[in-house]
């Protein structure tokens, strides 16, 4: 099957660790022209030069701070111009969990959620001619009970309706809007393996959880992103995909 | 686990002021790479030796000085088959003796690590033979029966006894070199701390199926932190660790809310570290910086905000602020010192059987004022069987590691300690003892 992702623009957000990265390298091995950001010029810098190993596309980044819309507008200004457009936007950036204080519910709204709104909005008017792809990256903490009541979970779940509208508002111009809720993800410097390290009981626990028994890989995330975003689920608009190897049990009708 | 990552802690060169802690390594002392035999852990003979040339010989702590407030209050505390009386005198000192009663033998005062509140004196339950603060008999009821008159020892076995560093101390030496002299480096070291502003918190006792030796070589390395302790390894840094060895008296410096080398910054602070961060008044959530510079952001923001919060660090170095300033005393008490708190062990060897031993716990923990210090109530001790109270998870981890240790002394498949240069301090805890022991 072909992806039809060859030349095709990317811009995806916190994209040098983690799943974001996973993303970034599958979108560059399919033959993409990738744009990537992180807080620090080094991340970029490093990143850029280990994708473009591989990369049959451009690939390219510059450093911003999410939080800052302005910075975080002209990088998305800039990378557009530089790749001559964009067909394809993956807000990815969180700021993660935690429910220390009221500081918590400040940040998953200034990151998560304005991370993925700002990001959107400069991007739609670029899509409005050739139509493009928008795969926001949800949770399965924003549809089923998960650790604590916390910011990440409910701010997460605002994007899925969030997507969800916005493909309503926006399939005219064949643009088409996704989420993808993974489960819990195991990588070296994830928060998983921080746990298989720490306690590792829980770890086993979660694991037995799961319908496939055991835990899920950024790069099976990164498949699911990536065929949502190209052109081979082109019939596909406003899905919640939940990436999670059974660990969920509600039934989605 | 394998080093991940390298990473070289930065440690203060420059001791804070001229009561600092000292800060420099020490000479790396040449001990030699012996196997440890295990006898030492499992024989009654050696047991029975450290009781002669060890336990009977240095100094040991007992209780805290304000455990001993006004004259006549005292406190009880035990060493192998030993009952010791701690009593505060009028002219406010303190004196030890052995806590029995010269008559028939029966134990003075029936009581175990809880302060006694004022006596006027201590009279036996058995005939109610009474003696003073002083330890001298007091009466002798129906002294004209005795055709040999009283005792000619005129009362109480006294013992040496003297005070450190808000400690009292006594040993059953009664040669034994003065305190000071004994403590060499400590209280150098550790009075920049004062323990003194410090309230005990937590007082328990626990039987553990192992060795006191075992316990002390737990607490003296942390290369089994990747083992037994693998939550630690997103707190601390187990590798970069500066050991130092003093004459009998050990440490290491153990730089916390740090990550090891051997695990890779997670997305988020971990756990632990929030709790350090939370402890100092900062805010996680509001935390913009990389994990990696935490320790050096929370020195900063304890240097810059403790006075305000009223806590006294002025001598202390920053890396005092956040690390753990490990101390063994020789030559069973270890400190796990920090700026705001002191987590102390005492290890005590059975009576009998070379395959048990007493851990006492100690938490003290500095105020937030002076009125709290005031006020505070001292929580009452209780012993406990092995598996019946909680320790934290950390303790709770080397307590149910060590009897499986014990038992594996005791195997014929086992000769002795293989100990590396990670495990300095036990082999320098070893040699001191044999110097102990060879006298």
């Amino acid at each position: 099957m072909d992806l039809g992702l060859r030349n095709k623009n990317v811009l995806i957000t916190g994209s040098t660790a983690g799943i974001g990265r996973r993303i970034a390298n599958l979108f560059a091995d399919e033959g993409a022209n990738v744009a990537i950001c992180s807080r620090t010029p080094e991340s970029v810098n490093k990143a850029v030069k280990e994708i473009s190993l591989t990369a049959d596309g451009r690939i390219i980044g510059a450093p911003c701070n999410i939080k800052d819309k302005e910075s975080y507008e002209s990088w998305v200004e800039n990378m557009v111009e530089q790749l001559g457009g964009v067909d394809i936007f993956i807000p990815n950036v969180s700021a993660g969990g935690g429910n220390d204080s009221e500081r918590n519910w400040w940040n998953n709204f200034e990151v998560d959620v304005l991370g993925t709104v700002r990001g959107v909005e400069a991007v739609l008017p670029h899509m409005e001619e050739k139509g493009g792809a928008i795969t926001m990256i949800c949770t399965t903490a924003a549809i089923e009970t998960f650790m604590e009541p916390q910011p990440y979970n409910a701010l997460k779940a605002s994007l899925i309706t969030y997507s969800k509208q916005l493909s309503q508002a926006h399939g005219k111009d064949n643009i088409r809007v996704n989420s993808v809720s993974p489960g819990p993800i195991h990588f070296e410097g994830g928060a998983w393996e921080m746990i298989k390290t720490s306690n590792q009981k829980f770890f086993e626990i979660t694991e037995k959880t799961h319908a496939l028994k055991r835990m899920g890989t950024p790069e099976e995330v990164a498949n699911c992103v990536v065929f949502l975003s190209s052109d081979a689920s082109s019939w596909v608009t406003g899905v919640n995909l939940v990436v999670d190897g059974g660990y969920t049990k509600r039934v989605q009708f | 686990m394998k080093i991940k990552r390298n990473q070289k802690i930065e440690r203060t060169s420059k001791k804070q002021g001229p009561n600092g802690t000292p800060v420099k390594a020490a000479p790396k002392p040449k001990m030699g790479t012996q196997i440890i035999p295990k006898e030492r852990y499992t024989s009654s003979d050696y047991m029975h030796q450290e009781w002669d040339k060890l336990w009977t010989k240095v100094w040991l702590l007992a209780c805290r000085e304000e455990d001993l407030p006004e004259p006549g209050d005292h406190y009880v505390t035990e060493i192998g088959v030993e009952s010791i009386l701690l009593v505060r005198q009028k002219d406010m000192s303190i004196r030890a003796f052995y806590n029995v009663c010269q008559h028939r033998g029966n134990k003075l005062v029936h009581s175990f690590e809880q302060p006694q509140e004022a006596a006027q004196s201590f009279k036996c339950k058995y005939h109610d033979w009474e003696y003073g603060l002083d330890g001298g008999f007091v009466d002798i009821p129906d002294l004209e029966t005795f055709p040999q008159g009283a005792p000619d020892c005129s009362g109480l076995a006294s013992l040496p006894c003297d005070t450190w560093g808000s400690f009292v101390w006594f040993s059953l030496n009664p040669d034994v070199e003065p305190l000071k002299d004994y403590l060499g480096i400590i209280p150098e070291h550790l009075n920049p701390y004062h323990f003194e502003r410090m309230v005990l918190t937590k007082t328990l006792t626990v039987e553990w199926d192992c060795n006191w030796k075992a316990s002390v070589d737990a607490f003296n390395e942390s290369y089994h932190v990747q083992g037994i302790h693998p939550q630690l390894l997103y707190y601390l840094d187990d590798k970069d660790i500066q050991i130092d060895c003093y004459e009998k008296h050990n440490r290491y410096l153990i730089a916390f809310s740090v990550l090891s080398p051997r695990v890779i910054a997670p997305g988020e602070i971990p756990a632990p570290i929030k709790v350090v961060m939370k402890g100092a008044g900062m805010d996680p959530a509001a935390y913009e910086g990389s994990v990696y510079d935490i320790r050096k952001d929370v020195q900063k923001f304890k240097r810059e905000n403790g006075p305000e919060q009223g806590k006294d660090y002025s001598e202390l170095n920053d890396d005092q602020l956040t690390d753990d300033y490990h101390y063994m005393i020789f030559p069973n008490i270890t400190m796990n010192v920090h700026a705001d708190d002191m987590m102390m062990f005492r290890q005590r060897p059975h009576p009998e059987d070379p395959n048990k031993m007493f851990f006492d716990y100690y938490m003290y923990e500095l105020p937030d004022n002076e009125f709290d210090q005031e006020e505070h109530i001292r929580p009452k001790h209780k012993t406990y069987k092995y598996g019946d109270v909680s320790l934290g998870l950390v303790i709770n981890q080397d307590a149910y590691n060590l009897p499986h240790v014990q038992k594996g002394m005791n195997s014929a498949g086992y000769k002795g300690l293989w100990i590396g240069d990670q495990e300095l301090r036990v082999r320098h805890f070893h040699k001191t003892l044999e110097d102990y022991l060879e006298k």
